[in-house]
């Protein structure tokens, strides 16, 4: 197994690709459907994060900020910011829910947030997500878990054909709905938590953005607890599963750290089969497996030789090692933003929580770098090769709509990744014959 | 040495109230920064403060706190600089503060980590930005980076902009108000000339600045220093012995250039860069001040010279634009700049918007647009009629808008494309006139609100 560094070990960061515990809340209620995030803090906290979601995907985001002033902050305990918010909000739209998400300035301040919400008549969902604290994984977990324990109602009977399904922050919309049509091929009826696939999906809209436009409705959110079962995605999310089960004890849990490549995705198929009571999958579902498996043939001779770089939140990384890993891919460094219980499972060399500083001086271990929109700069003073995942990615447009998980996505990650490894050898043998030649020339 | 003893905060309602500051004349509801709970958008000082300063790429820029006040926001200023060492304007420094940190200090680790930065970096000097969980926990950055400085002997300068101060405006001015106390006329230049300015506020987005630069020193103006587009730490440091300071598109500096004016006797400009008129104007603007006859007529000449370069360039788009009627929907300057820009290549501005305009900027659009152009004040509400009522051809505004000019069937051109493209200067009214015509010319804008099959 790998060797694990859990700490920086460092006073800061330098080139940081870690995100903060509020960014995370506002992306999943970006998930609830005709939602206003609300971010209690002072205005830069919610204009940095919407400028950044806002360049991500290309979609107008919907997030509003308590704007928390020098002289709110010391005579108000948060009613009167959250008050005023939710009135000038409702001024102008008429949200089906307010996600009052705090930030480090409001958290150190102590606003009783409970007590505050206890006061507002307003459909309100709110949760504590200091910066200081966790990163984007954290944020986007107890949102999921703040939603199920303040909407939906406890429930005694089970439907054993609806499955609630959340997927961890780093799975992009066409992700999330990709999975969510694959255990419905099973005969499910799934409902995610979050939901990006119906909102920030890169689809032509009404798109002045003043809520968000598509994800799971306030009224499934309140229905959710007579699945028969929650399917979580990614280590960071596993305690959603109990938090659901407490509203009811019947509901069977079953965790995934990942649905990516041939083997975990053969997991999730072989519990969808057991869990509907079929035999063999959708027709589809059998074709996709063949493909994949055609695929790691194909890229198996690229990616053998190639040492990687990852870069991103401890799921995400999880996810794309294993992948990798299936087709002799070298995980040599895998660099997270934050500490995670899955960090001792990734299947890599080494494993740290750091930043792209420690990535730049450890620069002889890789050849490609797989990470967010910094490590194309990374990549250029290292002199690598670098291919975009993972938030933000400001270099490339379409990210919303990129597909690496279960067979099909697998598929077309292997392929991604592979064409990018024989490009970089590619441009490496032009340069060697320009160098000979050159030589040659002067000789 | 007594000024070191003081805390270099500056005084905030000093800032806020200052003169010069167009919002505060005749408003009931107080300074301008008065951020509206649930209604405010745009950054905070910090984001300011880090705008105006980031583009020092021989500096440092160290932000204390956490992660929210950088994740997403390093790396994404495109200012480009010519400094020969590591372009430190892409390279995210930030303390990460923990709860650790909130509950005891965090002033020790902010210290290691300007050792680390100095050690590892060796720039000409660290920018420590404060934030509003350090702020509000009292971290000393003040004495911090005191002690940095002498401890390496490299200044360390503390900026407090948390942004529970205020917006981007008044954090740029507490920039200004930083690097004037704590960096200019601390050293002495080696030589000076009779026609030595500085640049305030030009950020050389996109490589703005490179665009005209070139035309001054021809002239024999030389920037002595800029604030800060390419800038560099060793010639701000000698910005007081400059005889003229130019302020580019930037009034929430002009405390800056007016205590300038106090301290060094420094008069100032304001100036616009954007499309010909602006240019030359400018230009001729920053000789006129400098008031010497041989470089005034220096400057008409090559003023004519370029205008002529200029018009050539530009014979292949007039027929295209000939006629042509675009709406704006931009804030602030950028209401009367870009339709200045706009004119220049014979596009009628039928509208502006002036929400968040200033006074003068309203009276400048007015200006420049004339007696039938409307000035928007609401534009998201108005500027689907606007279009409608004018037959306007073309719509330039931000993203958000694109939905408006689709159902509208216009082209559309986002404006904060400038934030990647320079449309600055002479030559970038050669490339705004290409984007433009691409825009105009380009069939997505009928076909993407195309009726779908089962539609009737
Ligand atoms: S508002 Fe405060 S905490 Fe938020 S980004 Fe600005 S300085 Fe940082």
């Amino acid at each position: 197994m790998a060797e694990v560094r859990r700490k920086t070990g460092k006073p800061l960061q330098v080139n940081p690709h870690k995100l903060s515990q509020p960014m995370g809340a506002t992306l999943a209620f970006l998930g609830v459907d005709r939602c206003m995030p609300l971010m209690h803090g002072a205005q830069g906290c919610a204009s940095f994060t919407k400028v950044m979601f806002t360049r991500h995907f290309c979609e107008p985001i919907a997030l509003q900020t308590t704007a928390v002033t020098d002289v709110t902050a010391v005579l108000d305990g948060g009613d009167y910011s959250i008050t005023e918010s939710i009135k000038n909000i409702g001024d102008k739209v008429c949200p089906a829910l307010i996600g009052v998400h705090t930030t480090g300035l409001t958290e150190t301040k102590g606003d009783d947030l409970r007590g505050v919400a206890s006061k507002i008549e307003a459909p309100l969902v709110y949760v504590n997500t200091p910066d200081y604290q966790g990163g984007l994984e954290s944020g986007w977990t107890l949102t999921v878990q703040a939603l199920i324990e303040q909407l939906t109602e406890p429930c005694e009977r089970t439907d054993a054909r609806k499955v609630v399904l959340v997927p961890h922050v780093s799975m992009q919309p066409i992700e999330v709905e990709k999975l969510r049509e694959f255990i419905e091929a099973f005969g499910f009826e799934v409902v995610a938590v979050p939901d990006l696939s119906s909102s920030l999906d890169n689809h032509l809209g009404e798109k002045q953005a003043s809520l968000s436009g598509g994800g799971v409705t306030v009224a499934e959110l309140e229905g959710l607890a007579d699945a028969g079962a929650v399917v979580t995605v990614g280590a960071s999310v596993k305690p959603v599963g109990a938090t659901l089960q407490k509203k009811n004890p019947a509901i069977r849990h079953r965790h995934f750290d990942h649905v990516s490549g041939l083997v975990g995705t053969d997991e999730l198929v072989a519990w969808l089969l057991e869990t509907s009571a079929r035999d063999t999958p959708p027709a589809v579902v059998e074709r996709w497996r063949k493909r994949l498996q055609d695929a790691m043939l194909d890229s198996h001779f690229s990616i053998g030789q190639t040492r990687f770089l990852l870069v991103a939140e401890p799921d995400h990384l999880a996810a794309m090692a294993a992948s990798l890993r299936e087709v002799g891919g070298k995980v040599a460094l895998a660099i997270a933003t934050v500490d995670s219980p899955v960090l001792g499972d990734i299947e890599a060399d080494r494993v740290i929580v750091g930043d792209l500083e420690d990535a730049e001086q450890l620069r002889d271990d890789y050849d490609i770098i797989i990470g967010n929109f910094h490590t194309e700069a990374l990549a250029h003073r290292v002199g690598k090769r670098a291919v975009m995942r993972g938030f933000p990615n400001y270099e490339e447009i379409g990210s919303a709509l990129k597909n690496d998980v279960l067979y099909e996505g697998g598929a077309y990650f292997l392929f991604d990744i592979a064409n990018a490894a024989e490009r970089m050898r590619e441009s490496e043998v032009h340069h060697a014959r320009e160098r000979i030649k050159q030589q040659g020339a002067a000789a | 040495m007594e000024g070191l003893l003081v805390s270099s905060k500056p005084k905030i309602k000093e800032l806020l109230v200052e003169s010069a500051c167009e919002h505060n004349k005749g408003h009931k509801k107080g300074p301008c920064n008065t951020p509206t709970p649930g209604a405010t958008t745009g950054g905070c000082a910090l984001d300011g403060a880090q705008i105006a300063l980031f583009p020092f790429a021989d500096a440092a820029h160290l932000i204390h706190g956490p992660m929210s006040c950088v994740g997403g926001a390093w790396e994404t200023r495109l200012t480009p600089t010519s400094w020969p060492g590591r372009d430190l304007t892409q390279t995210g420094f930030a303390t990460d503060i923990n709860t650790n940190d909130v509950v005891f200090s965090g002033e020790k680790k902010l210290a290691e980590a300007i050792d680390h930065v100095i050690t590892h970096y060796a720039p000409e000097a660290v920018f420590v930005y404060s934030t509003c969980v350090t702020a509000l926990t009292g971290d000393d950055i003040d004495a911090v980076c005191r002690q940095g400085s002498e401890r390496h002997g490299t200044p360390c300068v503390p900026v407090h902009a948390p942004g529970f101060v205020g917006a981007k405006n008044l954090g740029s001015r507490i920039a200004g108000e930083a690097v004037l106390r704590h960096l200019i006329g601390t050293k002495e230049p080696e030589d000076t000339t009779p026609f030595d300015i500085n640049l305030i506020g030009e950020h050389n987005n996109t490589g703005e600045l490179w665009r005209y630069r070139h035309l001054l020193e021809e002239l024999g103006i030389r920037v002595r220093s800029t604030f800060s587009g390419d800038g560099r730490i060793a010639s701000i440091r000698t910005a007081h012995r400059a005889k003229l300071n130019v302020i580019v598109c930037a009034k929430s500096l002009i405390s800056m250039t007016r205590k300038m004016e106090e301290q060094y006797g420094i008069p100032w400009i304001s100036c616009s860069f954007y499309g010909m008129t602006d240019t030359s104007n400018s230009i001729l603007a920053i000789a006129e001040a400098l008031g010497d006859a041989d470089l005034i007529a220096r400057t008409r000449a090559l003023i004519a010279r370029e205008e002529a370069r200029l018009e050539e360039k530009l014979i292949p788009y007039r027929a295209v634009f000939a006629g042509k009627k675009a709406v704006l929907n931009t804030g602030g300057n950028k209401s009367w700049s870009i339709a200045s820009a706009l004119q220049d290549l014979g596009i009628e501005v039928v509208a502006t918007s002036v929400r968040k305009s200033t006074e003068a900027d309203k009276a400048k659009a007015r200006q420049y647009l004339g007696e039938d152009a409307i000035l928007m004040t609401s534009p998201a509400s108005q500027q689907a009629q606007v279009i409608d009522d004018t037959g306007a051809h073309l719509l330039l505004a931000g993203g958000r808008s694109l939905y408006t000019a689709i159902k509208k069937r216009i082209a559309f051109t986002d404006v904060n494309q400038e934030k990647k493209k320079s449309y600055g200067g002479y030559d970038g009214l050669l490339v705004l006139a290409e984007d433009l015509k691409n825009s105009l010319q380009n069939p997505v804008f009928e076909l993407v609100d195309r009726k779908a099959p089962w539609q009737k």
